[in-house]
């Protein structure tokens, strides 16, 4: 891709993004296997951030690796470990090794990951913390302070259009643009109905939105979620098309009604792209864009 | 008031080990009414150390007070000559009171009982929950008079986070997702434009360590 | 009751030792057979630690 994913977003091309998870440890011959055969396929990859509040290599230094390898890394970053002058430390850091997407969320609580007893941080939240991306763009800090050099980014947010209720999640999407976010990857959405009523509200803001694709690997895999990730909703009918799969069969399965569901977005023009998260399957990547036609 | 829980026997028991000349002090205030450290569970705790001593064999001399409170001079002043017929003082009171105590009686060993939990309510018999953490800068008027601080587990100003779900928190299902509760709360009251703005970072440095507060009538003249 | 079981868990000392009956006060009947019961938990638990090691 030659584009920058902000050149990306602004051409009016339906967007595609993907997701790479940095190994927890210092082996990172799996990762940079998945960021080769990824990074000339997408618009931009996001580098997770302790996803899950587990400790894990750290975003800012995989995405340093992705841009020195030619890809176009987008920055997450949550408020859970550092307070507001780390962050910005880390902002501007990640601008000298020239990662300039961030993707600003408050991030997991503590105890859903591995280290149950580490201080829980939260001195900003997602919508501070894009203040502050822009804040650091107009060359201050949150401390009042001036910079010997001012940030550049392209910054985003994330959006759960299953929220339930809606109402408080729709306040803090329109905060969040408030605050300075241009683009926004939702939570994975399956019910594509849904998710156009929320595409007809969302439309009065000037924002990119890319819509949240996660791969099914199971029928388990889709009662799982419904019962236990806040925002997602897989219908009925998906979840039956999974469980009616051939034996043996249920990930290609999964990744023919991923790219069904891309191709219906794309087509019918309902959003500005994609973010598909693969998580732990990042190989089959390429096979969901194929059959999205998108390869 | 504030709310705290007794120790396990376990750990006080260990804490007093190689002393036999204890005496226990309660606390009438916060700690009775959150039924941890009042003079019914100074009976109670010493019921139990003298059952434990017994158990191994041991002599153990345990005496029993309980003051008003522990966190005003006048009454700690109260224990100045029972204290001196005993090694050990294991104070049943919040934080504050052990400290406070220990400040005063600065010869003794004072350890305390109980562990300082929060501030709180008394939201029914026996069941205390936290409001408020003193965070010296108070959100109320904003949010409907629910605590996102206390309330929500990450504290957030700009909530909800993403892990709300049907007015749950992703972080125990069996907690109100404060932003969910503040949402429904200003929505009744016409109130919602109160968090359409969005609220600045919290001011860290009004919470200084320790807290210090001077009444007017009291600031020495320049 | 719970709580004074839980208090004598704590301390190291069996919680049967203790227990509540509730009758009414002319019932000779459920008198005797708490009276039969507390006796048996005496017999299968021994002599109360406390009691045993008096020093």
């Amino acid at each position: 891709m030659a584009k920058s994913f902000k050149e990306a977003l602004e051409s009016g091309k339906f967007v595609v993004t993907a997701e790479v998870g940095p190994p927890k440890g210092t082996d990172i011959e799996e990762m940079l296997h998945h960021i080769d055969l990824l990074k000339d396929k997408v618009d931009g990859l996001n580098v997770t951030d302790n996803q899950s509040s587990v400790m894990r290599l750290s975003s800012i230094s995989v995405s340093h690796i992705i841009k020195e390898k030619g890809g176009e890394p987008i920055l997450q970053m949550t408020c859970r470990d550092r307070n507001r002058l780390a962050l910005e430390s880390d902002l501007i850091s990640a601008n000298i090794l020239g990662v300039d997407n961030v993707l600003c969320l408050t991030g997991d609580y503590i105890t859903v990951g591995d280290h149950v007893e580490a201080m829980p941080v939260f001195d900003l939240d997602s919508v501070l913390l894009l203040k502050t991306v822009r804040l650091l763009e107009s060359g201050k800090d949150s401390g009042g302070n001036e910079l010997k050099g001012a940030a550049k980014f392209c910054a985003g947010a994330i959006v759960t259009p299953e929220a339930n209720p809606i109402e408080p999640q729709l306040l803090k999407f329109e905060k969040k643009i408030k605050a300075g976010a241009e683009f926004f990857q939702t939570q994975a959405i399956y019910d594509l109905d849904n998710f156009k009523k929320f595409m007809k509200y969302a439309r009065q803001f000037n924002v990119k939105i890319l819509a949240g694709i996660v791969l099914l690997v199971s029928s388990g895999m889709a009662k799982y979620m419904n019962a236990n990730v806040p925002g997602i909703f897989v219908p009925k009918d998906l979840i039956d098309e999974m469980a009616g799969a051939e034996k043996g069969k249920a990930l290609e399965k999964g990744i023919e009604i991923a790219g069904r569901m891309i191709k219906t977005l794309k087509d019918e023009n309902i959003c500005d792209g994609v973010h598909i998260m693969a998580i732990g399957k990042e190989g089959k990547v390429p096979d969901i864009l194929a059959a999205a036609g998108l390869a | 008031m504030i709310v705290a829980d007794r120790k396990p026997l376990e750990q006080i028991s260990s804490m007093i080990e190689g002393n036999n000349k204890i005496l226990i002090v309660g606390c009438g205030e916060c700690v009775s009414v959150c039924m941890v450290g009042g003079e019914k569970e100074v009976e109670i705790l010493a019921s139990q150390l003298r059952m434990a001593a017994g158990k191994e064999g041991k002599k153990i001399e345990l005496g029993e007070a309980t003051l008003e409170r522990q966190c005003d001079k006048e009454y700690l002043e109260l224990l100045k000559d029972k204290i001196e017929n005993y090694d050990v003082v294991v104070s049943m009171a919040c934080g504050a009171g052990v400290q406070f105590l220990a400040e005063m009686y600065d010869h003794k060993i004072v350890l305390p009982a109980t562990n300082t939990r929060f501030i709180g309510v008394t939201e029914g018999e026996g069941i205390w929950t936290e409001r408020c953490r003193a965070c010296s800068d108070c959100v109320l008027a904003e949010t409907g008079g629910i605590c996102p601080v206390t309330i929500c587990a990450k504290g957030l100003l700009n909530g909800p986070c993403g892990g709300t779900n049907d007015g749950k928190c992703e972080v125990d299902k069996q907690k109100d997702c404060a932003w969910t509760l503040i949402y429904n709360r200003l929505n009744k009251l016409g109130r919602l434009d109160s968090i359409r703005e969005i609220f600045p970072a919290k001011k860290y440095n009004v919470q200084t360590r320790p807290g210090r507060r001077i009444h007017e009538a009291f600031k020495e003249k320049e | 009751m719970q709580y004074a079981k839980k208090l004598l868990d704590e301390v190291g000392i069996d919680n049967r030792r203790v227990e509540m009956f509730n009758m009414g006060a002319s019932d000779a009947q459920k008198f005797t057979g708490a009276a039969d019961e507390m006796t048996e938990r005496a017999r299968e638990l021994g002599p109360n630690p406390l009691r045993a090691k008096k020093p």
